[in-house]
């Protein structure tokens, strides 16, 4: 049995997971659910996140600038693949989608590989981030503490994007009715592009913000899109709320579990999902006959 | 060529490629050890071909099995708990097959998104339970080495099947015997149904076949031979590597499959050889070297943008259309001449229904019920509207049964409920004396009720005849049944029903016409001649007229007086010039309620019908009732 | 000059075809009914008129300029408004944000107010979300949608479709005074009596076809002409 701190130190770690998951797991979720495209390059965004961090750190040395830049680099390459690709399969069966996601992915992953090498890559941790800080009960690393801050603060923020703007407003309707919206004398293509553009930024900010934890490298973002994929099992597909609730449950199974037992952290979060789908095959905050 | 040697044809031609391959292709840069990996991806990817080419199921965690066959096999060959490899080969991909029941069972609920999700993620949990609880018996990240090879023979005369040509040979056999397999169960009655399924899986269900149940025998074909082929992995380089679990895995299988061309079982072998082959000579340019996959995502993509079919799939297509181009445009011109009215629009057969395949037989003491089927007090709701609130009816046996009502009356959902479609809020529906509400719209089917849609539900990409057969099979084969190496047109009474069926639509000319090409008439006479090639006891039909011209009307109403004489028929139509010349009752609903039933002429003169079709017109509706009253 | 022209459109729908030279026209402040059996092509007329559905030939024109093939945002913009069958409620949304979407590309749209005016019911529930409203409600809602855009045309589908008797007056005293407040509608119902209150003239509709045209007046008079596209007891 692990001793309580060991036990309290995995929950934050659990926490800053589930944070970046259900951040990862909003972009997929919005983008299923509006434009009902799953997207399979979701993984290789990821990486393309971390890697901007990396090259904007080396042209600014400020990390703020790097999250400035690199969101800037994510929409502009969100807008270049709903445009050039992805509006193209809206009227396509799903497996299409699908097919031509992955196949992006591939791209990315491969044109990074190509460019930075195969070798792992390190951003450095914020000057503002750097040592640990003292929580009383126990010590833990501050830019870990601030990436939970930053996550809770982006995911507010995409909150207060879509339930209290204009845009949000029809994205929501969209999600339950493009037809509708349309006739309603909203151009639905232009919602699409936004919110594809959103969702990819989203997933693009938190490879940026993992950037400086982890090695980065060309295939970090494939096991975040697998498990991001669970998350929105269990939340429930294209529901906002279901994927941070998801996202933060996800995140604490696997760092609780191997607290205990590492080698089966992974192995109990998809043991819940399979779990769900029996019980509740709709996922926690779905809507029965939403597919 | 005679018709038996063409149909084997195939199998020659990939026979004779499979033995020219090691002398021809080295010197292009497939080497034979090449030759052999593309065999053994060519032999996993037959089952995705199965799966998704034939079934529609796009699966992202095929490497789940691919990994539990080969470790299982290296395991116990290793370990020495099996000393015979060929059958440590068969313990693995059964092993696989098992994981492929499981792992289907909770797959198959879903569909599309969900589906490529679903077994992703358990891709992923092979992986990292192979990865780490289990790496005391699969070494983790460090795989298992020293599989040993197969031995030909016993004793003296025994000859390991070493490296090189040799190993080539065995993964030729195993690709062509698994190929052969392929292509019967394609053929087969199941392969039928799967290719139905994938072009409209709810019709399928209606028609009484076990839908969830056929898509798991797809799936769990995909993980045997996904498991067979990763049984060979390890002794066919003397080690088993754990990335054969990994996502990588799956996701090389789709592409090479795809690039090849699915549903064509070749395209798994071209586009396993293409890939390989890129890999290894891209990577020798130099300068190049890291850019091979790039470049073959980017072709990836164009492929999946454009030629979507892949390359096998798109040069059988085009021989395809060259062969049938005559055939085609004749079946087509035919078309447009029915559509611009100058051909026979309708059936003229004057032959009375005669259904060669039994129906299903009914208990010997409802043998004799007046009463075919029974609505008691049914109800659905939704939220807060009443769609159907609490219908009460009886249809006798032998009679044609009218429901009509204004729109918004709820007779679609009534209708959904006597065939089990859609589950009442309350109340129940007796069929010959027997409860049938709960049983679901596959075993409802199978005792006897029979539907055809509003909307025409057809199988687009299949013949008229087998869009008959997939019907009848339902009939002959019950909910489920594995007839994996039977033909699926072996069965004589099948196609003696199809026959008689083609002859009672005026189809017989169009047999051999895809779906897609007939005309709109005819595609609703094929919409109820599916309904009716099950032998249904009761016959129900919705809105059977929908937009057909008069003549067209005049002679399916025709086709339905015939049909009358064979089975019961309940319908719903809005055409009451129709309702009247056919049905002997008729039920009105309203507002969710039954509002009148009874003989036909009664119906036709009670008050409150008229008023429910035409309101109460104002105050001078008394004059203007006496107007419509009055008889044509 | 009409508000509303329709010239020899032919829509098909899938494989069949659907409308066989659908020509009518709309005069402003007029109320317009579709009448005819389920499957005549009424629906079919105003998914048409409103873009969902691309009519293969044939000239629609609103205020004299053509809208024949755009898209359903544009023709919105241009001051047409279709009220839909099925009413297409956002159900996870708000009344009022259902009210907000709607009249976000709205040139002159109504002040929230003028809306809970007409609908004090809709006031009651505005925080409601949107599937958990009544039938009635939700039709109302429907409306409330196309007036809050202050469009120069409504097209109604069905608005009494499935509703209980006593809500249908309620509907039908509403639509009588969109009419008398100079609104122009096109409606498409099968209550033939409710539409014949407050319609001004009538198209009837067989098999795709247009084979009536006249007065609603006409018809209250008289209803023998109906039989040839209602049906009964024809």
């Amino acid at each position: 049995m692990p001793s309580t701190a060991a036990l309290v130190s995995q929950a934050f770690n659990g926490l800053a997971l589930g944070s970046l998951l259900a951040l990862v797991a909003s972009g997929l979720t919005i983008i299923l659910g509006t434009l009902g495209v799953l997207n399979f390059a979701h993984g290789a965004l990821f990486a393309v996140g971390a890697y901007t961090a990396f090259v904007m750190m080396q042209a600014t040395h400020s990390f703020v600038l790097a999250l400035l830049g690199g969101c800037a680099i994510m929409l502009i390459i969100g807008f270049a693949m709903e445009r050039l690709v992805i509006r193209h399969f809206y009227a396509r069966p799903d497996e299409d989608q699908i097919l031509v996601t992955y196949g992006i992915g591939i791209v990315l992953v491969e044109a990074l590989r190509a460019y930075f090498g195969g070798n792992s890559q390190r951003v450095p941790v914020p000057s503002w981030g750097i040592g640990a800080t003292k929580l009383g009960f126990m010590v833990y690393p501050t830019y870990r503490l601030q990436l939970i801050g930053i996550v809770a603060a982006l995911l507010a923020g995409l909150y207060l994007v879509l339930y209290r703007t204009s845009v949000g407003l029809v994205v929501r309707a969209g999600i339950e009715n493009a037809g509708m919206v349309g006739i309603l004398g909203i151009d639905v293509r232009r919602t699409f592009l936004f919110v594809f553009a959103v969702g990819i930024v989203a997933v693009g900010l938190a490879g940026m913000l993992y950037a400086p934890v982890v090695a980065v490298t060309p295939d970090m973002g494939a096991s975040f899109m697998v498990q991001s994929f669970v998350v929105i099992v269990l939340g429930g597909l294209g529901s906002f709320p279901g994927a941070v609730i998801g996202g933060l449950i996800a995140g604490e199974i696997i760092s609780l579990t191997s607290a205990f037992d590492s080698a089966y952290s992974e192995v109990m979060l998809y043991g819940l999902m399979a779990l769900v789908l029996v019980a509740r095959p709709q996922g926690l905050f779905g809507t029965e006959g939403r597919v | 060529m005679p018709a038996r040697l063409r149909s084997v044809l195939p199998e020659l031609v990939l026979l004779a490629v499979l033995a020219a391959a090691p002398v021809l292709l080295p010197p292009l840069g497939f080497s034979h050890d090449l030759l052999s990996r593309a065999l053994n991806w060519a032999l996993f990817g037959l089952g995705l071909d199965i799966l998704f080419g034939l079934a529609g199921l796009l699966s992202f965690g095929q490497a789940a099995f691919y990994g539990m066959g080969g470790f299982v096999a290296a395991y116990l060959l290793v370990s020495g708990t099996i000393q015979s490899v060929w059958l440590a080969l068969l313990v693995g991909t059964v092993a696989a097959g098992v994981l492929g029941l499981a792992v289907g069972w909770l797959a198959v609920r879903r569909i599309g998104i969900y589906f490529a999700m679903i077994t992703l993620a358990f891709g992923q949990m092979a992986y990292f339970i192979e990865n780490s609880p289990l790496s005391d018996y699969t070494g983790g990240e460090n795989g298992i080495a020293g599989v040993p090879v197969p031995v030909l023979g016993f004793g003296a005369s025994a000859v390991k099947i070493t490296a090189g040509l040799p190993m080539y040979a065995l993964l030729a056999v195993a690709f062509f015997l698994g190929f052969v397999l392929a292509r019967r169960i394609a053929n087969s009655p199941v392969g039928l149904i799967l290719k139905a399924v994938k072009e409209n899986t709810g019709r399928v269900a209606m028609l009484g076949h076990d839908v969830p149940a056929y898509k798991l025998a797809a799936f769990t074909i995909a993980a045997l031979y996904a498991g067979l082929a990763g049984a060979m992995l390890g002794p066919f380089q003397s080690y088993m590597p754990p990335d054969a679990f990994a996502l990588e895995t799956s996701g090389q299988l789709v592409v090479q499959t795809i690039v090849g061309g699915v549903g064509t079982l070749v395209g798994p072998l071209v586009g396993a050889a293409l890939w390989l082959w890129l890999r290894d000579n891209l990577q020798l340019i130099p300068g190049f070297g890291p850019l091979w996959k790039l470049v073959l995502g980017l072709a990836f993509i164009g492929l999946v943008m454009g030629l979507r079919r892949g390359i096998c799939g798109e040069i059988l297509h085009r021989w395809r259309i060259h062969r049938d181009a005559a055939r085609l445009r004749a079946a087509q011109a035919r078309t447009e001449a029915i559509e611009a009215g100058a051909a026979t629009a309708a059936p003229t057969i004057a032959a009375d229904v005669a259904l060669p395949m039994p129906r299903p037989s009914i208990d010997a003491r409802d043998a004799e019920a007046e009463i075919a089927i029974e609505a008691r007090g049914l109800a659905r709701h939704y939220g807060g509207l009443k769609a159907v609130d609490g219908v009460s009816f009886v249809v006798r046996r032998g009679s044609i049964h009218a429901v009509i009502g204004p729109n918004g009356a709820g007779k679609s959902t009534l209708f959904k409920m006597l065939s089990d479609e859609v589950s009442p809020s309350a109340g129940e529906v007796l069929l010959f004396g027997e409860r049938l509400t709960g049983a679901g719209v596959t075993r409802a089917a199978q005792r006897g009720v029979a539907k055809s849609n509003q909307l025409n539900q057809l199988f687009l990409g299949l013949t008229v005849r087998e869009n008959l057969r997939v019907a009848a099979l339902a009939r002959a084969r019950g909910r489920f049944r594995l007839d994996l190496l039977l033909p699926g047109a072996g069965r004589p009474e099948v196609e003696a029903q199809i026959d008689a069926m083609l002859r009672l639509l005026d189809l017989t000319e169009r047999a051999e016409t895809p779906a897609s090409v007939l005309a709109y008439g005819e595609k609703r006479r094929l919409e109820i001649g599916m309904a009716l090639a099950t032998s249904p006891n009761v016959l129900l039909l919705d809105e059977p007229l929908a937009g057909m011209s008069p003549s067209e009307r005049a002679a399916t109403c025709a086709l339905i007086r015939r049909i009358g004489r064979a089975c019961t028929v309940v319908l719903v139509e809005h055409d009451l010039d129709a309702v009247f010349g056919l049905a002997e009752r008729i039920t009105v609903l309203s507002e969710g309620r039954l509002l009148a039933d009874g003989p036909s002429e009664a119906v036709r003169r009670d008050p409150a019908v008229q008023k429910a079709y035409l309101g109460a017109v104002q105050d001078d509706a008394a004059h203007a009732g006496e107007a419509v009253h009055e008889p044509a | 000059m009409s508000l509303l022209e329709v010239e020899r459109i032919n829509t098909l729908y899938g494989d069949s075809h659907v409308l066989f030279d659908v020509s009518l026209h709309v005069a402003e402040n007029e109320v317009v009914a579709l009448l005819g059996r389920n499957g005549a092509g009424k629906t079919t007329t105003l998914r048409s008129l409103m873009g969902v559905l691309k009519p293969r030939s044939g000239a629609i024109r609103l205020n004299g300029r053509p809208i024949q093939g755009l898209a359903p945002a544009r023709i919105a913009r241009a001051g047409m408004q279709l009220v839909p069958e099925e009413r297409a409620v956002f159900g996870g949304l708000t009344v009022e944000e259902n009210l907000r979407v709607a009249r976000l590309t709205a040139e002159k749209p109504w002040p929230l107010d003028r809306i809970w005016e007409v609908f004090p019911r809709l006031k009651e529930r505005r925080t409601s979300r949107g599937r958990t409203l009544s039938g009635g409600e939700q039709q109302m809602l429907s409306i409330a949608r196309a007036l809050i855009r202050d469009p120069s045309l409504i097209l109604l589908d069905e608005p009494f479709e499935g509703l209980a008797p006593l809500i249908v007056q309620d509907l039908v005293e509403l639509t009588k005074r969109l009419a008398a407040d100079g609104r122009t509608i096109v409606v498409v119902e099968q209550n033939v009596a409710a539409v014949l209150s407050f319609a001004d003239r009538v198209y009837g509709f067989n098999n795709g076809h247009v084979v009536y045209e006249g007065r609603a007046a006409d018809l209250r008079a008289d209803a023998a002409p109906m039989r040839g596209f209602m049906g009964l007891a024809a």
